[in-house]
């Protein structure tokens, strides 16, 4: 027996010397952006969430190898995990092991606070700025990756708005028109259930996307605020706009706007719903619109397509421009192994960037380039296009990048729960302040 | 009894594998069972808490007691479809004369796709919109009362996601008992059938008692399996909706990975390890009890 316990306690030592190891690791003052040295080539790393044949991944390969021809040895590795759960699950197991890579995408989410705080980042603003590029960004497109106390360590690809997509000829049919207020959605449902309708197509499974629509009363009753101070514990579900919130969501679920399983159904699911022209309405960004504002949409449902932004309410402290338009997730440079060779070739690459991306027919996150409408585009396109043009200064965040991640998961599945009757807005209103009483203070302390 | 000189090499060949099984499976466990008592996130310094893990666990956490009585219905569910649904399979097999292989071949099929396969499959099987083939069944049959989203709904989740899995694993199990079923000497079967038993005696008073070494074996199996079940709900349903089909271990996943909280992630796996313990532990102590009576 003593032997036994002899055993135990040094492999409990060996674990601790372990995780000790672990946890360390010299960090470099992350705010020092202008390394000075020779610039070594070498292979650096980005680990990212991005589609693996997506134009960000094609434009950086392409502008590594320009790079790699005047300097030999240099190598780009880009190692994507699309799935958004997966590649979280990846950052931090990574993070937690102290073997981060070079670059590296995430939200700006607490645990990339944390991250930052232990000086793990290096200092997007002052980097871009030592760049010259700082002003080229569209300011919403840096304010989507800053995070609450406005410090910025994440660097932008992509900027995006989400509209909700609709069927002209379906709305006919059941008699409704674009809404003119929030408010007016659950009865809009009703008439398009009775007309035989699916309301609204929405992928269940990612979950992210039933989350969209309980951020959207608590921004136009209260405004960006409400969510940074929900996730503190500082408001609460049962202040006004969270009870508002709460209720339109059972509302919304009570007249059946989803389609009936929702929440077992997919992404391309619920797109072909809307694009088969089954589904009435459809909540997405930009980045569908190579497949909903070209050639490439079912020619039946063409002509009958159009987009809305989210709509006000009365008294509504937000205005009708501004929505949610994130600039999607956002790349980090490791501070530990930020060299002259990495802050040479993101100068190289993050000026050539934006025309690159802007040709393939995206909105790029800086304004001094055009973007391209491509020859196949409906003139959906470039009405999409323009919106952006117009865009207030107020942005909608995803509440997935602002809850701490307990809470958030909490929220997710308690959603629909709601939507689909099976608790009381009272049920939910209890648990999901008890949730963010329990976990917020980890987080943010 | 081998000489000297072999046991001693016995023993050194055993030796590795035995030292690579405490590297991979005991040294985990302990540490999960020290990182248990520390409230840690992967990047913050790790802060000891005793046994506040514990005590949350048990006595402050619904979803981990709602997740721990899913996952013994999950475990009824499977082990019923697994064991009783391979038992009858290989008992109607014995009494087969042809066609025998290819049965077995088919049954086992499911065993050998892969896991993702199989989700996706059950996903569109279960599926409402567009309807999918359980709900275009309970149509035809005139059943078209019964028609719902099976994975959306709290009722049927839990069931819809047990199912798969057991499904799955009843060729396999299947496979062995039917093993053992056809090494019964047929010369006590004939002895019985002489004396004017029937089959159901056949059955409870010959066969089984026969074969009961591999029945102990096949439900140790089936119930750690069944216990540790992940990938089908996880894949399928992601624990939703809300809690309706979580599992200890999917919540444990969460914990670690989503939650990033791996203190009390282990506590709930070094939980789930204590409760794999206690089940073998029942199983063998009832089979023994019956078996000695």
């Amino acid at each position: 027996m003593k032997k036994l316990l002899r055993a135990a306690a040094v492999a409990a030592a060996a674990a601790l010397a372990l995780t000790a190891c672990g946890g360390g690791g010299a960090a470099t003052d992350p705010s020092n952006v202008s390394p000075t040295g020779e610039i070594k080539p070498r292979e650096i790393s980005w680990l990212l969430s991005r589609p693996a044949d997506g134009a960000v991944i094609n434009i950086m390969k392409k502008l590594a190898d320009d790079y790699a021809k005047d300097h030999p040895g240099f190598a780009l590795n880009l190692i994507t995990t699309p799935d958004r759960p997966s590649y979280i699950q990846k950052l931090e197991t990574l993070a937690a092991a102290n073997k981060l890579p070079e670059l590296f995408d995430t939200d700006a989410t607490p645990f990339a606070q944390e991250l930052a705080k232990q000086g793990k980042m290096v200092e997007a603003d002052k980097l871009l700025k030592s760049l010259d590029v700082y002003d080229d960004y569209r300011p919403g497109a840096l304010d989507y990756q800053r995070f609450d106390d406005g410090s910025l360590y994440m660097i932008p690809f992509q900027f995006e708005l989400e509209f909700i997509w609709y069927n002209k000829a379906l709305f006919e049919k059941a008699g409704v028109s674009v809404p003119k207020s929030l408010d007016d959605v659950p009865a809009m449902c009703t008439a398009l259930r009775n007309a035989g309708i699916t309301p609204i197509a929405i992928d269940g499974q990612d979950q992210w996307p039933l989350e969209r629509y309980v951020a959207y009363q608590p921004f136009r009753e209260a405004g960006p605020d409400f969510v940074q101070k929900l996730k503190k514990g500082e408001a609460s579900f049962a202040d006004d706009a969270g009870q508002k919130t709460v209720n339109w969501m059972a509302d919304l679920g009570k007249a059946q706007c989803f389609q009936e399983g929702f929440s077992a159904q997919g992404y391309s699911d619920a797109q072909n719903q809307f694009t088969s022209g089954q589904a009435a309405m459809y909540n997405i960004g930009t980045w569908e619109l190579p497949s909903l504002a070209t050639d490439k949409l079912n020619s039946e449902v063409r002509n009958d397509i159009d987009f809305f932004t989210l709509p006000t309410t009365e008294g509504s402290v937000t205005s009708a421009n501004e929505f949610v338009s994130p600039s999607g997730i956002g790349m980090a440079v490791n501070s530990k192994t930020y060299d002259p060779l990495v802050s040479d070739f993101l100068k190289f690459a993050l000026e050539k960037y934006p025309a690159e991306y802007a040709a393939t027919g995206a909105l790029s996150p800086t304004t001094n380039v055009q973007t391209a409408i491509p020859a196949n585009a409906t003139p959906l396109y470039k009405k999409a296009l323009e919106t952006a043009n117009t865009l207030g200064d107020k942005q909608a965040m995803p509440w997935d990048t602002q809850l701490d991640p307990t809470t958030n998961g909490r929220l997710q599945q308690e959603l629909v729960l709601l939507v689909q009757g099976n608790i009381t807005p009272e049920q939910f209103t209890k648990t999901m302040d008890d949730a963010i009483k329990q976990n917020a203070p980890k987080f943010f302390k | 009894m081998l000489p000297n000189r072999s046991r001693t090499s016995v023993l050194v060949f055993l030796l590795p594998p035995l030292l690579l099984y405490c590297a991979a499976v005991l040294f985990p466990i302990l540490q999960s069972l020290f990182l248990s008592f520390f409230s840690w996130n992967g990047i913050s310094e790790m802060e000891f808490v005793g046994l506040e893990n514990y005590v949350r666990m048990l006595t402050a956490d619904d979803i981990f007691w709602r997740s721990f009585f899913n996952a013994l219905l999950y475990l009824a569910i499977c082990l019923v479809l697994q064991l009783g649904g391979a038992l009858l399979v290989a008992s109607l097999l014995t009494s087969l004369r042809r066609g025998r292989e290819l049965i077995k071949t088919l049954y086992l099929l499911p065993a050998v796709i892969s896991t993702v396969a199989i989700a996706f499959l059950f996903v569109r099987i279960y599926s409402i919109d567009p309807v999918g083939l359980l709900n275009q069944l309970l149509h035809w049959v005139g059943l078209g009362s019964l028609e719902r989203a099976w994975l959306s709904d709290v009722n049927t989740v839990l069931a819809a996601v047990s199912a798969p899995e057991g499904w799955r694993f009843t060729g396999l199990y299947m496979l062995i008992i039917y093993a053992a079923l056809i090494a019964v000497p047929k010369e006590l079967e004939e002895a019985a059938v002489l004396d004017g038993a029937s089959k159901w005696t056949l059955f409870t008073k010959i066969r089984f008692p026969y074969i009961r070494p591999v029945w102990i074996t096949t439900t140790i199996m089936a119930t750690t399996y069944g216990l540790r079940g992940f990938d089908i709900p996880y894949l399928m349903t992601n624990g939703g909706p809300g809690q309706s089909s979580e599992l200890l271990t999917t919540y444990m996943y969460k914990t670690a990975f989503t939650s990033t909280d791996f203190g009390y992630a282990s506590t709930i796996s070094v939980f789930i390890v204590i409760e794999c313990l206690v089940a073998v532990g029942l199983i063998l102590f009832m089979l023994k009890r019956k078996a000695d009576s």
